[in-house]
């Protein structure tokens, strides 16, 4: 429950400074460009209701401009396609993930640097 | 995977085995003369600056964000060396071994055939680390290579134009396979011994303080410069140790001086010295002994110009190309590592 609520007041304060600057920002119009109702945003952002599916999260990600694994991650959850990659490989990411953990910002960004490839 | 660090990249496969991870670095030289000697080897300037091509991708070319990989500034009064460093295992005391296949403008530097997505036994077409130290051209008759120059693309000089008469890619190519964990592990069974201290080999790095030369050069390819002392050894493992179906590589573009600073803010390091001047000063050269049996070379790459042949029906290609005599020639031996015999004279 904390998790959650912690994922509705985030998502409340992002929405309600956006709204300042910008009337588009409502909990009506954002609902309605999600797809959702009106009720049930505002239910999530008060925590009454548990964070909506990983779909829902990212279409109000991109709506509020903001990371979708982050705001994933506030909801507990992690989104599908980095489960898919580590039931790909699992040994090895849970190898890689534990190893990352304990690692400062700059010295995993670093990890994660990998050299692009493209068409030749 | 591949990552870029401190101007060299990084092969790793750590899905195959924790000590399948090879160095590959670019090191600056200057160009030796194209007069038909065979020259020892000229030294490492240190290393070409290596960029992403994401990281400017509002200014590369859009085939080059097509491609990918990594891009650095190189003259067209220098040439370039390749250097391999695989990974020490530790607990065998040897070198993670890889094959490598290497191209320029997409023609592979042994055997001069167009690049496929695979490495082939029959010509070999690649080389195999931790053997080979290092690479510094086409690989033309067994003994000889002929140097990687950095030539305008567009203008017939470089081997992929020379081949191909298209200049459509240009650049380095490299791909990568580790051998396998299966293989290594029979080949390299871990012994209950002392560890064999890892004598790193690598050519002095010296750069003496050139004074800054003007220079304007073109978007670059690489041709054949001229003629070095060099061996490309054999693959002394079997074909099926290698992990075929699990290369990694990396598209390496090369750009002028000019584009450089426009790419990416900085400017390209200083111009080489010239062979002649270099050797005046006193500098020396290098000869490597590695003791093993190696390519006999490629006809296609036997029969590409060099940029003096080609120079004579077109314009004067290179402002300068003076001789050298009277180098001092070091000599480097092959490090021995408890994997290998070495076989002497009886």
């Amino acid at each position: 429950m904390t998790r959650s609520r912690g994922f509705g007041s985030y998502l409340r304060h992002q929405r309600e400074q956006r709204r300042g600057k910008d009337a588009a920002f409502s909990v009506r119009q954002v609902a309605a460009r999600v797809g959702i109702e009106p009720s049930y945003l505002s239910k999530i952002e008060r925590g009454e209701q548990p964070p909506p599916s990983e779909e829902t999260i990212a279409a109000i990600a991109r709506e509020l401009d903001e990371d979708t694994d982050v705001l994933l991650a506030l909801a507990g959850k992690v989104s599908s396609d980095l489960q898919a990659i580590i039931r790909k490989r699992p040994a090895l990411f849970a190898q890689l993930i534990r190893e990352l953990r304990h690692l400062p910002d700059h010295a995993v960004l670093r990890v994660v640097r990998e050299v692009r490839d493209g068409e030749w | 995977m591949v990552e870029l660090r401190n101007d060299r990249l990084i092969f790793s496969f750590p899905d195959v085995h924790p000590s399948a991870s090879l160095v590959i670095e670019f090191q600056r030289t200057l160009r030796i003369p194209d007069d038909n000697r065979a020259y020892p080897l000229p030294p490492g300037l240190g290393c070409f600056p290596l960029r992403h091509v994401d990281d400017s991708t509002e200014r590369v070319p859009a085939p080059w964000l097509t491609r990918g990989g990594v891009m650095l500034p190189m003259y067209q009064a220098e040439a370039m060396w390749i250097r391999f460093e695989p990974a020490l295992d530790s607990e065998r005391g040897v070198e993670y071994p890889f094959a490598i296949a290497i191209a320029a403008g997409k023609i592979n530097a042994v055997t001069g055939q167009q690049w496929t997505n695979q490495i082939h036994a029959d010509p070999q077409d690649y080389v195999v680390a931790p053997r080979q130290p290092w690479i510094d051209g086409f690989c033309v008759t067994k003994g000889t290579i002929r140097q990687f120059v950095a030539m305008p693309l567009g203008r017939g000089y470089t081997a992929e134009e020379q081949i191909t008469e298209e200049a459509e890619y240009g650049g380095v190519q490299i791909q990568v396979y580790p051998m396998t964990a299966e293989r290594f592990a029979a080949r390299f069974p871990v012994r209950t011994r002392r560890p064999v201290l890892h004598d790193t080999l690598s050519m002095p790095m010296m750069l003496p303080t050139m004074a800054r030369l003007p220079g304007k050069a073109a978007a670059m390819g690489l041709g054949a410069g001229g003629q070095m002392k060099q061996e490309v050894y054999d693959d002394p493992f079997d074909f099926e140790d290698w992990h075929r179906n699990h290369p990694a590589r990396c598209f390496v573009h090369l750009a002028n001086s000019e584009m450089w600073r426009d790419f990416t803010g900085e400017d390209a390091p200083h111009k080489p010295p010239t062979a002649a001047d270099y050797t005046r000063a006193g500098l020396p050269w290098f000869d490597y002994y590695g003791e093993s049996p190696s390519l006999e070379g490629s006809a296609i790459l036997r029969g590409l110009k060099t940029i003096l042949q080609m120079g004579a029906k077109k314009e004067r290609p290179l402002a300068e190309n003076e001789g050298v005599a009277g180098e001092k020639v070091l000599v480097i031996r092959r490090p021995r590592n408890s994997a290998e015999v070495r076989d002497g004279t009886f």
